[in-house]
């Protein structure tokens, strides 16, 4: 895992950034998210190919594509959690105001 | 927390660029990552001692085959790349470099080439024989078929090495290690490359066994007597400055009117019991008008021309009867045409020249004619042959030393044993007169060697 994130440190950043724009923007969008149903199914999803890349079951590239993708994803949840965050903090303080 | 539930429903439209930026990534990404890991993995492997190391990598994973050459090295190996930063999964290909049973390496030298075959143990051992073919050879051509292989006996690195050394000494041949025996077959490349193998070979770890059969070109020594130029060239080996110097000074006393040419050279490698045989040999070659000796190993190959026919017998006869055991010989003798006869003068003139320039010498106080003068009389029968009709005293006089009884009986005595020789060779006995005169006539003073050696003398004297 640190010699992916040494080496894939920019693409990281890009889903880093992207995450914090997502989140950000989730905030204070209209509109329907995912159904829980849907969510569910696509949490067990998320967890099958965590299984899957911890197993190491995948073999050769698309084991390494399937590691990349879920580290790109991670770092892309942890974007949004935060810019959700910092999204709601700011909102927040400016509606007592308004 | 309740909010963050709520807005994560609403992140997944950032999923489709990430899904794009992640098709991005895999696709620029996994060449030169899978560059980078088979760098730092064939890095891993720099000490462990490998064959045929061969690393692919497939996204993260390392298949790695290679030939170990024990288990340790092996697991050593696979635990190295697997140490390697950034590498999910080794598949183990590896094995151990077969075993050979028996051992074998080999060099073989023919004309053009130098080949070295067979199994060798290590890598290194392998460059380092070759490096060393390559070094003692110079520019000759050095062909390696060798293949890697467990089973080596110990201490074999220095065994072959050494026998890397003794391919130059070789002309053609085979070296051959098959566990712990060792074999070499061919020819010597120089006169005593023989001897130089084998006083290398005592240098083997002990626990080799050897088989030698390295043959050497022949051992050659030659003599030709010329009787026009008046020499006798020498040519050829000898094993040694001593006996170089007893056959120049063995050839200086037989051949007493010749000029000695010596063209020796010294060489190691010579037959057992050379300076045996080749001494006799000469003193042969002495009895001839002209002829050549030549001695090859253990074969001595006399030819020419004897003075007379009793001569050329006695020659034939005696030749080979003082060699060695195994020694060979081969006479190939006939007989010099008859000079002219002379009249009595010229018949006492060529009596004087010839004992002007060598003396019948004897065993000291005793009569017993040296064989060192066998050269000598067989020039005076010659020359008495050319002369029938005239009578001849054969004068034998000694040096002052001892009684003077016992001189004049021992010159009575030499006399007599020169007359005989004269006799045995065909001479009418009643031709000579052999009589001593003791040390009644000296030509010098008998105070110094070399006076009495002047003194102790026969004359040929016409009447």
């Amino acid at each position: 895992m640190a010699y992916l994130a040494t080496f894939h440190w920019g693409w990281l950043l890009v889903s880093l950034l992207l995450g914090l724009a997502m989140g950000w923007i989730a905030v204070v969008q209209r509109g329907e998210g995912v159904s829980k149903s849907t969510a569910r199914w696509l949490a067990l999803l998320v967890a099958a190919l965590l299984a899957a890349a911890f197993a190491r079951v995948v073999p050769g590239r698309p084991g390494y594509w399937l590691d990349l993708g879920l580290m790109m994803f991670a770092v892309y949840l942890v974007g949004c959690t935060v810019g959700s965050w910092l999204r709601d903090w700011v909102v927040s303080r400016h509606t007592p105001a308004a | 927390m309740h909010g963050l539930f709520r807005w994560s429903s609403k992140w997944w439209p950032g999923v489709i660029p990430l899904a794009v930026f992640w098709a991005i990534a895999a696709w620029t990404s996994t060449l030169p990552m899978e560059s980078d890991l088979a760098a730092r993995s064939g890095a891993a492997l720099k000490d462990t001692v490998l064959d045929k190391s061969q690393i692919a990598v497939a996204g993260r994973d390392v298949t790695f085959a290679a030939d170990a050459f024990s288990d340790a090295d092996r697991h050593s190996a696979v635990a190295s790349v697997e140490a390697v930063s950034g590498v999910r999964l080794v598949n183990d290909e590896t094995r151990l470099v077969p075993e050979a049973k028996p051992f074998v390496w080999s060099a073989e030298r023919d004309v053009v080439r130098v080949t070295l075959g067979g199994n060798s143990p290590l890598p290194s051992s392998k460059a380092k024989l070759l490096e060393a073919a390559h070094a003692d050879l110079g520019g000759v051509e050095v062909v390696d078929h060798m293949s890697l292989a467990r089973g080596a006996p110990p201490r074999f690195d220095s065994a072959a090495r050494l026998l890397v050394d003794q391919i130059p000494k070789l002309k053609d041949g085979k070296i051959t290690i098959s566990d712990n025996k060792i074999s070499l077959a061919g020819m010597a490349r120089d006169l005593g490359g023989r001897e130089a193998i084998a006083a290398a070979l005592k240098n083997l770890p002990e626990e080799f066994s050897v088989a030698n059969e390295i043959k050497a070109p022949p051992y050659i020594f030659q003599a030709y007597k010329d009787p026009v130029a008046v020499t006798l060239t020498l040519s050829g080996y000898v094993p040694d400055d001593k006996v170089h110097a007893v056959l120049t000074a063995a050839a200086g006393r037989k051949f007493f009117s010749e000029k000695v040419v010596d063209n020796l050279k010294t060489s190691i490698g010579a037959p057992a019991g050379f300076t045996a045989a080749v001494v006799p040999a000469l003193g042969a070659l002495s009895r001839l008008s002209t002829g050549t000796l030549v001695v090859s190993d253990r074969e001595v190959k006399l030819s020419g021309d004897a003075f007379y026919d009793a001569a050329a017998v006695a020659i034939r006869a005696g030749l080979g009867k003082d060699f060695p055991k195994d020694w060979q010989f081969k006479a190939d003798i006939s007989v010099k045409p008859a000079a002219a006869p002379v009249d009595a003068t010229v018949c006492q003139q060529l009596f004087s020249d010839l004992l002007a320039k060598g003396k019948i010498r004897f065993v000291s106080a005793r009569a017993t004619i040296d064989p060192d003068s066998l050269g000598l009389l067989d020039r005076l029968t010659e020359t008495a042959l050319r002369c029938p009709t005239v009578k001849i005293e054969i004068a034998a006089h000694t040096d002052a030393d001892g009684g003077d009884a016992f001189n004049q009986t021992l010159s009575e005595k030499r006399a007599q044993a020169v007359t005989d020789y004269l006799v045995k060779a065909g001479l009418p006995a009643d031709r000579f007169m052999p009589i001593g005169y003791g040390s009644t006539q000296p030509v010098t003073e008998n105070n110094t060697d070399e006076g009495k050696a002047q003194n102790r003398r026969v004359d040929f004297v016409v009447r």
